[in-house]
């Protein structure tokens, strides 16, 4: 995109084993937490004889989910749509109140303690209430991603409208800058940054609180996989859908990071 | 929101009169509440006009009040006691009608727009067309040619200055406000900046009032500088500097300039006037 700033792309090397090995190597390097974990929980399992109900060992959950693939990308893709819309709609709800606080101080006393309030509760607590006012269904889900990823949007975004780089308040002002002025060309662009704070915390969790919601309501995703298994005990097949959750959420939670780096670099 | 009736470059000065000082300040007093009980006295009766096309510099002590005199200029602050008129009118009606031109020590350009975006933003701000003619004009006057497409992260703290004034001038605004502009810029810069800043007043003509805590900066720039003393600040001298324009640098080597410097130095630590070299 900005060729001055001498970027230079890194060579494709010919060699397609060669590529294949640095992708590897790279992966080991930064998830070798991970590796070491998962190897001495497959080790441990190995070694106590534990059965796959109490703990079933990595490989047999990865050969679960390699047999099952279609169950569980279908069920994965459902939770992923519903994380992905409940997070737009709870991002842009936050962000909407955002801009009424921003605009009025008496939006600002009534909403600031309702998000409060909507945050201390925990999610679970609120599924029976939803799920009575929207039906046990995936609306219930969607609703549930959309409060918890409300409250980080309603929050970063309010404090992003308020960083504004010194001295600019002072000169729209002087310009005689209108309110829909200083929102639209002052406020607004200084929120974008936070604004993918908001996003990143709210992808680090959406998936999860999709899952959470699921399985309260057993009705779709990986969250009615999870619980389906666990009531027939199957704990290698639970697992599988945990796995296919981490994976989700971790590619997820990456994207959100390199959005964030991008928007970043153009800011500051 | 009638862009058809909008003029593609700035307006006319609203206020055609030649009578009127365009800043006039009578008996204005600043007081700022620090809290329940206590005030901080930090303008008190300063009266002063500054007439259409002048320059006028504020030299004072810090924390004399030199900036709360802008910002209450520039509509940004309010007097607590005497009247102050800007081109005829109110400066809150001076700023809504875009007549005001104003560069701070934080530049405040917007670290998410282009140079030639920030240059332009005025236009934006008062409902007006761009010129991009105009924009380029500026930004080229101001020495920043080629940098229209950089942000501001790229560019030194001299540049983003310069392109403040840009910016401050795109309206051919009635009244420029600088309020050290180049506080934070090291001496050689400085002096370039006020080399350059000289001739592009004396290009435009704008009536200006700039606080500098340089001497040199006011003597070299201004028609008259006013000298105020210690917080709460008032005015304790006026000179008038009678420097031809367009002044060329080599007006500070003159034994005029240094004359005036030493005065006005003088005036502003009556009591250190003894240990200098
Ligand atoms: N918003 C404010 N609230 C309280 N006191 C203020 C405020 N703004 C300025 N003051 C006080 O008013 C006095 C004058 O401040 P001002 O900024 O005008 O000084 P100055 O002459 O510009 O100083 P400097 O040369 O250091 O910039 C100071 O004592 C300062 O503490
Ligand atoms: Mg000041």
């Amino acid at each position: 995109m900005e060729p001055e700033q001498g970027v230079t792309a890194e060579p494709i090397d010919a060699n397609p084993l060669r590529w294949l090995y640095s992708i590897f190597a790279r992966f080991v390097a930064r998830f070798w937490g991970v590796i070491i974990i998962l190897g001495a929980w497959q080790a441990w399992v190995l070694i106590s004889g534990y059965n796959a109900i109490v703990l079933p060992p990595p490989l047999s959950v990865l050969h679960q989910v390699a047999t099952n693939l279609g169950l569980f990308a279908f069920a994965g893709l459902q939770t992923l749509a519903v994380a992905i819309i409940g997070t737009v709609i709870g991002m842009l709800l936050g962000s909407v109140a955002a801009i009424l606080a921003w605009y009025s101080r008496l939006f600002s006393g009534l909403l600031t303690p309702l998000a409060l309030i909507f945050t201390a509760v925990p999610a679970v607590a609120l599924v029976p209430v939803i799920a009575r006012l929207l039906g046990y269904d995936i609306r219930t889900v969607i609703a549930i991603v959309a409060v918890i990823s409300f409250f980080p949007s309603f929050v970063f975004t309010g404090s992003g409208l308020r960083a504004l780089p010194p001295g600019s308040a002072d000169l729209f002002r002087v310009n005689g800058a209108s309110t829909w002025m200083q929102l639209r060309y002052l406020a607004l662009p200084a929120a974008v940054p936070h604004w993918m704070v908001a996003l990143r915390l709210g992808a680090a969790s959406a998936v999860l609180s999709a899952i959470i919601a699921e399985f309260a309501m057993g009705t779709s995703g990986l969250g009615s996989v999870f619980s389906e298994a666990r009531d027939s005990f199957d704990m290698t097949r639970a697992l599988g859908a945990s796995l296919v959750a981490t994976i989700i959420s971790v590619i997820g939670f990456l994207l959100a990071i390199s959005a964030e780096r991008i928007v970043r670099d153009r800011w500051d | 929101m009638s862009v058809a009736s909008i003029q593609p470059t700035a307006p006319e000065p609203i206020i055609g009169t030649a009578g009127i000082p365009a800043i006039n300040l009578d008996r204005v007093g600043k007081n700022f509440r620090l809290d329940a009980r206590r005030e901080v006295k930090a303008v008190s009766d300063v009266s002063m006009n500054v007439g259409k096309g002048a320059f006028v510099a504020i030299l004072g002590p810090s924390g004399c009040g030199k900036s709360t005199i802008l910002r209450m200029i520039a509509s940004l602050d309010e007097p607590t006691k005497g009247t102050l008129s800007v081109l005829g009118t109110t400066p809150a009606d001076c700023a809504a009608n875009h007549r005001m031109g104003i560069a701070f020590q934080d530049h405040a350009l917007l670290p998410w727009l282009t140079i030639f975006d920030n240059v332009a933003l005025p236009y934006r701000l008062a409902h007006l067309k761009a010129d991009p003619g105009r924009v380029a004009q500026l930004i080229d006057l101001v020495g920043l040619a080629g940098f229209e497409k950089a942000r501001p992260k790229q560019l030194s703290g001299g540049m983003r200055q310069r392109a403040a004034i840009a910016r401050a001038l795109l309206l051919n605004p009635d009244v420029l406000l600088l309020d050290e502009p180049f506080g934070a810029l090291d001496a050689v810069t400085r002096r370039q900046m006020n080399v350059e800043l000289q001739r592009i007043w004396s290009e435009q003509r704008t009536t200006t009032l700039l606080v500098t805590h340089s001497v040199d900066e006011a003597v070299f720039l201004a028609d008259r500088v006013i000298v105020m003393s210690g917080r709460p600040g008032h005015i304790i001298r006026e000179v008038a500097i009678p420097f031809e324009r367009p002044r060329h640098p080599d007006v500070m080597r003159t034994v005029e300039f240094h004359h005036l410097v030493n005065e006005l130095t003088e005036a502003l630590h009556p009591t250190e006037g003894t240990g200098a070299p």
